[in-house]
């Protein structure tokens, strides 16, 4: 889960390897033609040119200051600030109707604002510049390929509007279509059509991405592969905007993450430490010896424990004292602690204190 | 970027796109041509009265027409509906492609259709009904060209009052059968007759009367200078409509 790109990457990344780094045949390349594959946050990125800005933009993907915006008398945002440095992932969480949407349809320059400041890439997007969209890649949540073109052809027409389009190969490949590079859009199934979207997004090769619940409707390994594609994205320098509902998304990808309810910002920061994820407390569980009572076990002063579905359970701040003496105790009666688990606050937890609502709920309000 | 390139490139996928659907080569293709056989090989040699055409070669003429609003107003407002409905349309909003660049591939896929279409309608009325070649070639290339013009430009148009796709069939037809029928493309008009008043307020009615002089061996040029001003001026109020009020995304609560 650790969100670690480089881990599966071969010693000699950074050249085109021969040999597949990974044994299976996951559709996610690093022959991504001639950019050095290099771990994240690890110093100067040499594939993504950074525009010779100054001021917070040189540092900045996106900046967001007080960002308002109704329909009608809904009021879908009511001032949220966020910031997006280049080369991370932004997860932004929410429940249905929480504003994300929206947020991110600004930013892609879909609609407009009502008021607040709004800067993606230096540009403010609503002006819709040409040379902002040639910059901007985006995965919206309809799926938008016309029926009758194949897959290479899709590609190659999306390609033929940018200046410095990758190569649809290239494409094809990152996006594990390479079998259905023939085949017309509308016999791909519903995560294959949704494959080519990521790919469509790619083909102008992009420095800021937008991804709007990329994976819905995946399987599980597509979700994988779909990760694996995100992580390399970043570290050949890119920086991911995306909206999800799935909690191990955003733990899996993201550095950042903001939650939106009610159309403001309720918490951001780090998945780990969000919402005071990494001060909240840790629950020891394990299954106790035959034989033992909840008073024989060597618990920390005043820590209360219970018995739950055959499990011994107790909460503490820290665990390590407590564990040090539970196991020297275990050792010490030549037994073991079978099922002996340590459990933080999941990002799920949090998200759903911080936002009093179900992350899958149903009914999209935009 | 070069935005002719890019739309010479568009023009080419739209060409892929509408062949490979063969629903809508079907009402500007098929439809015409079996009433053109049927109808016109029924017709027999009389006269349409006010014109030198006979009833036959008129329904070859008028049926010209009706595929040429097949593929330009039906069409490209069907078109335009679906892929705003799907998402394509926003998705290529998204793109550094210039909105004339698109909009110029899907217009130029119609004259590539109507062309084609134009071929075929008149060969087959030159081999089974007499028609004349054009006494008036060029008289014909600028009424279709007015005529691929406004039926486009009512053709985007209309997708304005379309909320989505489900609803699109019915109200671009609908919009379009009732003028269709009382405009003479399936029959001559009396002249002033009721219908034919009612008519004289449509474009349809003007392309066809300004067709039909093209293709007779008149004096002058063959152009009715009046019949095609008619369709400018929907063709302006038609355009105008477009670039205020053309939707990318397809109407929804709240948005």
């Amino acid at each position: 889960m650790a969100p670690e790109s480089d881990d599966t990457r071969s010693a000699g990344a950074g050249t085109d390897s021969e040999v597949p780094a990974r044994a299976d045949d996951a559709p996610v390349p690093r022959s991504a033609g001639p950019r050095p594959s290099v771990p994240r946050s690890a110093g100067p990125r040499p594939t993504v040119s950074q525009p010779a800005a100054h001021g917070p933009d040189a540092e900045l993907a996106v900046r967001v200051v007080g960002l308002t915006k109704s329909y009608g008398s809904f009021v879908a945002l009511r001032g949220i600030d966020l910031e997006v440095r280049r080369g991370e992932v932004l997860a932004l969480l929410g429940p249905n109707g929480a504003g994300k949407t929206t947020a991110v349809e600004i930013l892609e320059g879909y609609r407009n604002r009502d008021a607040g400041d709004v800067s993606v890439l230096g540009h403010d997007p609503a002006r819709r510049e040409r040379s902002l969209r040639e910059r901007v890649g985006m995965v919206l949540q309809e799926c938008a390929v016309d029926p009758y073109l194949t897959v290479a052809e899709a590609l190659t027409q999306r390609a033929g509007l940018y200046r410095a389009p990758r190569g649809v190969d290239e494409v094809v490949g990152l996006v594990g279509l390479e079998a259905k590079a023939g085949s017309r859009v509308k016999t791909l199934s519903g995560g294959q059509q949704r494959r080519l979207d990521l790919g469509l997004a790619l083909i102008g090769d992009p420095e800021l991405i937008f991804l709007d619940e990329p994976t819905t409707g995946f399987d599980p390994s597509a979700r994988r592969e779909a990760w694996d594609v995100v992580r390399d994205l970043c570290a050949e320098g890119r920086t991911v905007v995306l909206t999800t509902h799935y909690m191990d998304e955003a733990q899996a990808l993201a550095d950042s993450v903001v939650v939106l309810a009610g159309g403001r910002v309720v918490a951001s920061g780090p998945p780990d430490t969000l919402g005071g994820r990494d001060q909240g407390m840790s629950t020891v569980r394990f299954v106790p010896p035959d034989g033992v009572t909840l008073a024989d076990l060597p618990l920390p002063e005043g820590v209360e424990a219970r018995l739950r579905a055959g499990f011994v359970e107790f909460a503490v701040p820290e665990p390590t004292a407590a564990l040090h003496a539970l196991t020297r105790w275990a050792l010490g009666r030549g037994e073991g602690l079978s099922g002996l688990a340590v459990e933080r606050p999941s990002l799920e937890d949090v998200y759903l204190s911080l936002t009093g609502d179900p992350p899958a709920s149903s009914g999209e309000a935009r | 970027m070069n935005d002719v390139r890019v739309a010479a490139a568009q023009v080419g996928y739209e060409q892929k796109a509408y062949w490979r659907n063969p629903m809508a080569a079907i009402f500007t293709f098929a439809f015409p041509i079996i009433f053109l056989l049927v109808v016109g090989g029924s017709a027999g040699p009389s006269r349409v009265p006010g014109y030198t055409l006979r009833y036959d070669q008129y329904v070859v003429v008028a049926m010209l027409a009706f595929g040429l609003i097949a593929a330009c107003y039906t069409n490209l407002a069907m078109v335009v509906c679906t892929r705003r409905d799907s998402g394509v349309l926003k998705r290529m909003r998204g793109t550094p492609i210039a909105v004339g660049s698109y909009i110029a591939g899907l217009i130029g896929s119609v004259l590539i259709v109507v062309a084609i279409l134009t071929v075929i309608v008149v060969s087959l009325g030159i081999a089974f009904y007499d028609l004349h070649f054009p006494y008036h070639p060029l008289a014909v290339v600028v009424t279709l060209f007015v005529g691929i013009v406004t039926f486009c430009a009512l053709g985007l148009a209309v997708t304005i009052l379309v909320p989505n796709a489900d609803a699109a069939p019915a109200i671009i037809n609908g919009l379009y059968f009732p003028v269709v029928f009382i405009s003479g493309v399936f029959y001559p008009l009396a002249q002033g007759s009721v219908l034919a008043r009612i008519a004289d307020w449509f474009p349809i009615f003007h392309m066809i009367r300004a067709l039909v002089s093209a293709f007779e061996g008149g004096p002058g040029s063959g152009l009715r200078p009046g019949d095609l001003a008619v369709m400018a001026v929907w063709a302006v109020a038609a355009l105008v409509f477009s670039a205020r009020r053309f939707r990318w995304e397809p109407r929804r609560p709240n948005a």
